[in-house]
């Protein structure tokens, strides 16, 4: 549904995105993360043929972005990442102007900007003008505005930022309901909003793709995978764990009260073969889990921890 | 084209709903009012010349700071951002803007036909005169308001945009005075065709000349062409 062909964008000497390639499937909702001025919106500027590309080429909803634009912008929804409203009209004139200019025929107009200010809880607000709603209600309006012409494609900019954490829960349900079979690029640098409503994520980090894949992909690749974290104590235990046959890689920390903890890697479930071999050597066992990276974790692993003295500097 | 008539409707509804367009008329006729009466008094003629003239020296003022915030708001709040991401090509963008403010001045040069009533009832005008007047005056507008859109493509400050679009038509207006000041001949010749009162002139004694139409039509065409290019550099930048 969306092919981003080695899309590079350059503002005179600065590359704001190097070679962005990614595809998008019919019905997927993409996570579009990375740290700010990653070059997320600027990508996402070129996919909806509001910016043209320096190179490359990108397909959306079957139509070149910059061969055929007008037969992309009528397939795509886009909101911005400030919604983009005139604060002098009222909600109902601004979504029926928007319905204009995106092409509803005038005979459907009133009956999808009732469906759409319904879906996104909007309904009883048509007169209310803009400039006096506040941030999560704009975000709203910003949402309806983009699925008024009930577009194959959806791009959103950070719908998230800046809302309260209810609204942002909100927002999100919102984005999950609408999702439906529509191809959906969401970027944000909320993982938690990530892991809720997205079934694949590209991470870009200064301009370029760093992974991209399913969730679990992307987590399981940077991380190294699912791991196993045990509390025992006896003598020697790291060794003594790390030399049986089902472990790649044993990671030991001591805890304060005696126990040593190890993050035990491993391809397989190695935690039978652990206990079994704790109950032969007399040691004591506490604990033993399975973990899961978050991808937090897994994001901080691909775009590295921000060097403390080059946050302070920028 | 359904798009600029979308435009069009979008544009006079803001100016309608915010104090603007109320603020522009009143001070429009408060002027109107003021040089009719200076007119009649000054003159002793029933005649609307003197309003006339001065009514177009006004425009050129007021125009400027009427579409200021057309693309310069745009950008600036990104709705441009919604504007160029819909199936809007820019033209139909340019054109909508340009024809919604046109007819805010239609509505401005309607109030003044007051004042023509009034003359109407206790004189006997030249209605040639009067009828090439309020067409010159309202090609002024259209003329005025093409130099204003494109000022304010060109950058984000309102205020910058207004007063760039007044810098860009103060010139033509004085460039014909500038004409008696020198010695070459070709050099007074150009001053003289560029200035707008050398094509309002014939306009005031009642002559359309398609020489003048010429002139305003191709002023409008070339500053929404520069208007075109602006925004559409704009995107590469």
């Amino acid at each position: 549904m969306i092919e981003a062909r080695g899309i590079t964008k350059r503002y005179g000497p600065l590359t704001a995105v190097e070679d962005v390639s990614f595809k998008v499937g019919k019905g997927t909702i993409l996570g579009f993360i990375g740290p700010n001025g990653a070059g997320k919106t600027t990508t996402m500027r070129v996919l909806t043929g509001y910016l043209p590309a320096s190179s490359g080429d990108a397909i959306v909803a079957g139509f070149d972005v910059f061969q055929q634009p007008m037969e992309v912008k009528r397939r795509v929804g886009y909101l911005p990442e400030a919604p983009p409203l005139y604060p002098e009209l009222t909600v109902g004139d601004y979504l029926s102007f928007v319905a204009e200019i995106r092409e509803v025929p005038a005979r459907q107009r009133l009956q999808r900007i009732g469906a759409v200010m319904e879906r996104v809880g909007l309904t009883g607000w048509e007169r209310r003008i803009l400039g006096s709603l506040s941030k999560g209600y704009r975000q709203r309006v910003g949402l309806a505005q983009a699925l008024v012409h009930d577009p194959p494609v959806l791009i959103l900019d950070e719908p998230t930022s800046g809302l309260d954490p209810a609204q942002n829960v909100g927002i999100r349900e919102l984005i999950g309901r609408i999702g439906g079979d529509r191809t959906v690029i969401l970027s944000t640098h909320i993982l938690a909003e990530v892991e809720a409503t997205c079934s694949e994520v590209v991470v870009i980090n200064r301009g370029r793709i760093a992974a991209a894949g399913s969730l679990d992909q992307v987590r399981t690749r940077a991380t190294g995978g699912v791991r196993y974290r045990v509390e025992l104590r006896g003598s020697d235990v790291a060794r003594a764990v790390g030399a049986l046959e089902q472990v790649r890689q044993v990671e030991p920390s001591e805890v304060p009260d005696g126990f040593t903890r190890l993050r035990v890697h491993a391809p397989a479930d190695p935690r039978p073969a652990i206990a079994a071999l704790a109950a032969r050597s007399g040691w004591q066992l506490r604990s033993m889990e399975r973990e899961v990276p978050g991808l937090e974790e897994a994001f901080l692993s691909i775009v590295g921890r921000e060097d403390p003295a080059q946050a302070a500097a920028t | 084209m359904r798009s600029t008539w979308a435009i069009l409707r979008k544009e006079l509804r803001i100016y309608f709903v915010s104090p603007l367009a109320y603020v522009f008329l009143a001070v429009f006729l408060f002027l109107a009012g003021v040089f009719f009466y200076l007119g009649i008094t000054l003159t002793g003629e029933a005649s609307l010349r003197v309003m006339l003239g001065n009514l177009s020296i006004t425009l050129l003022f007021l125009l400027p700071m009427l579409t200021m915030r057309h693309f310069a708001e745009e950008q600036r709040s990104g709705t441009f951002e919604l504007l160029t991401t819909a199936p809007v090509p820019l033209w139909a963008m340019i054109l909508g803007k340009w024809l919604a403010s046109l007819v805010l001045c239609a509505v401005m040069l309607a109030g003044t036909l007051v004042f023509t009533a009034v003359l109407a009832y206790y004189g006997d005008p030249d209605w040639g005169v009067v009828a090439a007047s309020y067409l010159a005056l309202l090609l002024c507008s259209a003329a005025f308001c093409a130099a204003g859109l494109f000022a304010s493509s060109l950058t984000r400050d309102q205020v910058a945009a207004g007063l760039a679009g007044i810098i860009i038509l103060l010139p033509f207006w004085l460039i014909g005075q500038a004409a008696a000041l020198t010695d070459s001949e070709t050099l007074a010749l150009v001053l003289e065709r560029a200035a707008f009162l050398t094509h309002l002139r014939s306009f005031t004694r009642g002559v359309i000349d398609t020489a003048d139409l010429f002139y305003f039509v191709g002023f409008i065409f070339v500053f929404l062409f520069l208007t075109y290019r602006t925004l559409e550099s704009r995107r590469w930048r």
